[in-house]
């Protein structure tokens, strides 16, 4: 026999596991700081990517003054500050995905704690049936 | 206002139905639409512009996620710029890249932003797009709103100065078109003006509606839009952009008009979609098509009907709308 509730249940949970469960269920096996580290980690690589790109286009708009003042300039002045630049983008940039990634994964826990929910709900579901036909 | 409800009830019911077809034309439609505006912009490679191509990226794109469409689009640009000057297509090609680093890091779900941003702008509404996205986004959505600004400018700027980057020959040439495009850019105060105001807009607008109060969403657009005009006024004052007065004023109040429709259909909305699930227990296999429930029905007719001629003994019955 058809049990109604059971599909209605199952339907929710079917539906959340395609969209949103997919992410959160990945998400929710990392620890919350491990996970955040990851993603801070991951955002220092594009953070890197982007800078370099920046550099490379800098470089290239000033190629001539830097080809003819490339003997004469403190390269290690040059390097330091364009380090200097680098760390202080990619402070400001990490801190604002720490907390984007902190959010994250605090609504995808929140999602999970209601979905365990359902889950308990259906197991009481099957203990009922697994009587009824006991 | 009653009316307006049941329309907007039946057009979300109508949505709901046939979803997994408006959905497919809806992309088509836009990304049909950003092509033919970069193909009539900037088309310099004869071979894009033809109407087979156009049409097939765009068909492939309404079965694709939005994002490929993004990418699509972007290469086009890229393709077109490379017509043009092989040191332009580099410029666009990494800026491109560094917008979409910071772009799908943090919000690859509001592409279509991306998309909007440069046709309103073709429709001198781009004020529509930052305060609609502050309604349906996050915080975040203003980094899409950005994104979409500078796609626009690129467009636009490679438009106004295309003669004199045609024909590079040479490293000299080379390198002399690279810097007209990288000065396009970076000293393009309307293009940095527009993208601040933009995202400022964007999240006051979201701040303001997620406040606790009564009409929050009313003074969030009106607030929005003040900060809006007020912004660019300000900032083609005193960074001498290149805006017109009349055009942010009016632009921004039809955009606010647009945007108050809208809002109309997407408050409160908490639309759910016809979901299609599989799934199995110890018994069945469930196929399930799960369609939404539409709380508020259309009314029926209103009969009421009086008949004096009822035979005796007959209790009179009168209908009324209820």
């Amino acid at each position: 026999m058809l049990n109604n509730e059971k599909i209605r249940l199952m339907t929710r949970m079917a539906s959340f596991d395609e969209v949103e469960g997919k992410r959160d269920i990945a998400v929710n096996g990392y620890f919350r700081g491990d996970y955040i580290c990851f993603q801070v980690v991951m955002s220092a690589i594009y953070g890197t990517i982007a800078f370099a790109v920046v550099v490379a286009l800098y470089l290239l708009y000033n190629l001539e003054s830097f080809l003819a003042d490339f003997y004469k300039m403190d390269l290690m002045a040059f390097a330091k500050d364009w380090l200097t630049r680098y760390f202080i983008v990619l402070l400001i940039y990490l801190v604002i995905s720490y907390f984007v990634y902190a959010f994250r994964f605090s609504r995808s826990k929140r999602r999970i704690r209601a979905y365990q929910q359902q889950l308990k709900q259906l197991h009481q579901i099957y203990e009922e049936e697994n009587e009824r036909r006991r | 206002m009653t009316n307006l409800l049941v329309i907007k009830e039946q057009i979300i019911k109508f949505y709901a139905r046939f979803e997994i077809y408006i959905t497919p034309v809806l992309k088509f439609l836009v990304m049909l639409a950003s092509l033919i505006a970069i193909n009539a912009n900037i088309g310099y490679m004869s071979r894009l512009k033809n109407p087979a191509i156009v049409l097939i990226i765009a068909l492939l794109c309404s079965f694709l996620p939005i994002n490929v469409g993004i990418i699509l689009a972007a290469f086009v640009i890229v393709l077109h710029m490379y017509a043009l000057s092989m040191p332009a297509a580099a410029v666009v090609g990494l800026v491109f890249l560094i917008l979409f680093v910071l772009y799908f890091r943090f919000t690859p779900k509001e592409a279509i932003a991306v998309l909007l941003m440069p046709l309103c702008f073709a429709l001198k509404i781009p004020y529509l797009v930052p305060l609609a996205i502050g309604f349906v986004g996050g915080p975040l959505s203003c980094i899409s709103v950005a994104c979409g600004t500078i796609a626009y400018y690129i467009i636009h700027n490679v438009k106004a100065s295309s003669e004199q980057m045609t024909g590079a020959e040479g490293v000299d040439k080379a390198l002399s078109s690279f810097k007209l495009v990288i000065d396009m850019l970076l000293k393009n105060k309307t293009m940095i003006l527009f993208a601040v105001t933009f995202c400022i807009t964007a999240v006051v607008v979201y701040l303001i509606r997620r406040l606790k109060v009564n009409y929050s969403w009313y003074i969030a657009l009106g607030f929005g839009s003040v900060i809006n005009i007020m912004i660019l006024l300000i900032g083609s004052m005193t960074m001498d952009a290149d805006v017109s007065v009349i055009g942010v004023i009016f632009g921004t109040i039809i955009s606010a008009g647009l945007v108050f429709v809208l809002q109309f259909f997407i408050h409160n909305l908490d639309y759910s979609r016809t979901e299609y699930v599989q799934f199995e227990d110890d018994d069945y296999y469930y196929y399930v098509k799960a369609i939404p429930k539409i709380t508020m029905e259309a009314p029926q007719n209103k009969v009421r009907r009086i008949n004096p001629q009822q035979p005796a003994g007959k209790r009179r019955e009168y209908y009324t709308d209820e």
